[in-house]
């Protein structure tokens, strides 16, 4: 036995410690008492703290490197990239193996799938088009222009544009630096990428911020804790990268190949693993509720916790409608604003809506979306809408979970013999034969599908089509959760989910007639025989 | 005329405890329903039918170990004897002031259509409420375990919502038939202080 556990401290010394910890406990409650309240809850790290340990892990300084310090010529990336590849020797040939590079998701055996493939979507269509240049402002790469494009040239590898710190990097057509940049400047404050550097193509997706996701924009950069509990500055203060975590530059997360929900673990100690699952910081019971825990198993994260997309200043284009592009004033193309204030007309685009704050269709959806690519042959509906990208997954399904999307719908060009879609060619200048410079449909889908190498029949019509996104960012605090009578009750938000029963929801009238009834014939029999009885003078 | 303790003090505990879940269950129930009802509100009325739904559970296992150690079961074997009479007493005696068919008996203290009803209420439909609600809110995690369709939920929660459209109805009746003692009160107080006084004293001094 231990004699120091047997023998209790002699009376004298333990009342000293009893007065010593009592008195040292009441400066604390005083302590506690005098400290104001936080401000703002800081979720589960301040930003400042975040941050600070992110700066202590960088080894380097890189303005001390003599191959940054230039001069570099105007508008030179690749020069700037031969210097990086000096040191960071593999650095290129990993980028080059990513979908950031292909513009194909082939890395994630998804090949045929990203922008530079036949994927066709209702916002600006296909860049296949001839639309490239334009395009490729948001390639990380340097003078893509079209198909002639050498995918090899390391050279070629845009760093600065992801580990730019000095918000002053800036890409322009081809994906070539703005001449006005300071190269050298930039080059030798390089760090983690921010932000601010994937948002400078993923805000602005669908060509204008806000436009394309509805979850993703450029409020986030100064978002309330209540628009993005993770982004904002108030909030977890975290970064894109923190989630979409990467091993040898290649990021976890194409929408083309994300399950719908996992947790995911490092498979070995030190395994840069993916976190982009709520799970795998949240764990897959994070409430105190049992039963809100339970439902995981059938409603993803975000379908509460994201109540509306689009919750920053920013409206998101929720419709686009080509068949009504190219009406000109004087032979101009001109803008109108709607009711909103909102651009409802312009002439390169057509007929649009965009809206705040909104509520996001829900699905059944197991992470994949079945996209629909310029090769496939279209099959137009009953109710005439082809939609692009049909989310897979039902109730039965073990992997599907009810998610949140935003649904983009849109008029746009297909053939009308070979019922497949069509790449037209519309960014170019007057001559060209591109939609917004000649405003010629027949010559800008030939063209088009000339340059992409796609058979087209010369006959082209207009269909309905919508596109799923996806909701995912945006995540509100708990306390702006959806309570649970915005489901559980009819016409509520998931009116239009079939394959379950839904509590609430889907209470039949049939069983609340014959119950109902029941309790109306008793209640009926009762007051018959109470009256009878009191009549009778026998109550 | 002699003043017997008909009720005892479990028995009148375990009546007035049920009861009070019951109705309780039944409000929460119907709110979470959607029928109009908001009391609790919607997260707080779910976990409250929850608890009180073991609380239930747990008085019934109480009660049915009351009722057995004590014979008190035997109350609620069913007869035919006076049955024809008592359903005439409510049809057409109860309205010309005749007397009741049944005696009171302290081992006998059920006529035969309470013996009825209370055996259903206890062999019926509790027990299809306990089972259906319990299966209820496990059924996600059988549905996961043993597969099951989509459909089996919907038919969980309309016999589990019939039975509980049946139990409004049981305690209507239920508590309009009290009125109809001796005086309109007489039953109420004597499942309130448990005694009551009894007419015939030849039944009392059966064993």
């Amino acid at each position: 036995m231990f004699p120091s556990f047997q023998n209790p401290s002699p009376p004298r010394l333990r009342w000293v410690i009893q007065t010593l910890a009592g008195l040292l406990c009441l400066a604390q409650v005083q302590a506690w008492a005098q400290q104001p309240a936080p401000s703002a809850p800081a979720g589960h790290g301040a930003f400042l703290e975040v941050h600070r340990a992110k700066g202590r892990r960088q080894t380097a300084d890189h303005s001390k490197f003599k191959i940054l310090q230039g001069p570099f010529k105007e508008g030179d990336g690749p020069a700037v990239t031969r210097a990086c590849l000096t040191c960071h020797t593999k650095a290129a040939e990993q980028v080059m193996a990513t979908s950031h590079w292909t513009w194909n998701v082939a890395d994630h055996g998804k090949d045929g799938f990203g922008k530079s493939t036949h994927l066709v979507n209702n916002y600006c269509i296909s860049i296949i088009g001839g639309n490239t240049e334009s395009c490729a402002r948001c390639h990380i790469g340097y003078g893509f222009k079209d198909k002639t494009f050498d995918f090899t040239r390391q050279e070629n590898v845009d760093c600065l544009v992801c580990h730019d710190t000095t918000g002053d990097y800036e890409k322009e057509k081809a994906g070539l630096p703005n001449p006005g940049v300071d190269l050298a400047a930039v080059a030798q404050k390089v760090g983690e990428p921010t932000n601010r550097n994937c948002g400078v193509c993923h805000f602005f997706g669908g060509g204008g911020d806000a436009t394309k996701h509805g979850d993703l924009d450029d409020t986030i950069l100064k978002a309330p804790r209540s628009e993005d509990v993770h982004m904002s500055r108030q909030g977890a203060g975290m970064e894109c990268v923190d989630c979409h975590v990467s091993d040898g530059h290649r990021i976890a997360g194409p929408n083309y190949v994300v399950p719908a929900d996992r947790r995911e673990q490092a498979k070995y100690p030190g395994e840069a693993a993916s976190r982009m699952s709520c799970t795998a910081c949240h764990s897959d019971s994070p409430h105190k509720s049992y039963i809100l825990n339970r439902h995981y198993q059938k409603v993803a994260c975000q379908t509460c916790h994201i109540p509306a997309f689009a919750r920053g200043e920013l409206p998101t284009n929720l419709y686009w409608d080509w068949e009504t592009a190219g009406r000109l004033k004087n032979g101009r193309p001109y803008q109108e604003e709607d009711a909103k204030g909102f651009e409802g007309y312009n002439s390169i685009h057509g007929e649009m809506v965009w809206d705040r704050n909104v509520k996001p269709t829900y699905l059944w959806y197991n992470g994949n979306l079945a996209f629909v690519r310029l090769t496939d042959s279209i099959q137009v509906p009953a109710d005439g809408k082809v939609v692009l990208n049909p989310a897979e997954g039902s109730y039965a399904d073990p992997n599907a979970k009810i998610w949140p999307f935003k649904l983009h719908d849109g008029r746009q060009p297909f053939d009308t013999v070979l019922n497949r879609f069509v790449a037209p060619y519309t960014a170019g200048p007057k001559g060209s034969g591109a939609y917004w410079g000649d405003w010629n449909w027949e010559v800008a889908i030939r063209k088009g599908m000339e340059t992409a190498g796609l058979p087209y029949s010369g006959k082209y019509g207009f269909v309905k089509t919508t596109m799923l996104w996806p909701i995912t960012h945006m995540v509100a605090p708990k306390e702006q959760a959806l309570s649970c009578l915005e489901c559980h009750r009819r016409n509520g938000r998931l009116q239009g989910v079939s394959g379950f029963y839904l509590p609430g929801r889907d209470r039949g009238r049939g069983v609340d007639f014959i119950g109902l009834g029941l309790i109306l014939v008793t209640g009926l029999g009762v007051l018959v025989h109470g009256l009878m009885r009191y009549f009778h003078g026998h109550f | 005329m002699r003043r017997v303790i008909l009720y005892e003090g479990f028995e009148r505990f375990w009546h007035w405890s049920q009861a009070l879940l019951i109705i309780t269950m039944m409000l929460t129930g119907f709110e979470i329903r959607g029928m109009g009802l908001h009391l609790f509100g919607f997260q707080r009325a779910v976990s409250l039918h929850n608890i009180l739904a073991v609380a239930l559970v747990v008085l019934i296992v109480f009660a049915i170990f009351w009722h057995v150690t004590t014979g008190e079961w035997r109350q609620y074997i069913p007869t035919r004897k006076f049955l024809r009479e008592m359903i005439a007493f409510y049809l057409t005696g109860i309205f010309k002031g005749a007397p009741h068919p049944v005696k009171k008996h302290r081992m006998a203290k059920l006529n035969p259509l309470q013996r009825l009803a209370y055996l259903g209420f206890k062999t019926l439909i509790i027990p299809v409420q306990v089972t259906t609600g319990a299966l209820y809110y496990y059924y996600p995690n059988l549905q996961h375990a043993l597969h099951w369709p989509a459909s089996s939920l919907w038919l969980i929660a309309i016999v589990h919502v019939l039975s509980a459209f049946g139990l409004v109805a049981f305690l209507i009746g239920h508590a309009y038939l009290t009125t109809t003692g001796h005086t309109p009160l007489t039953n109420l107080k004597a499942m309130i202080t448990g005694w009551e006084d009894l007419k015939d004293d030849a039944y009392l001094d059966e064993p």
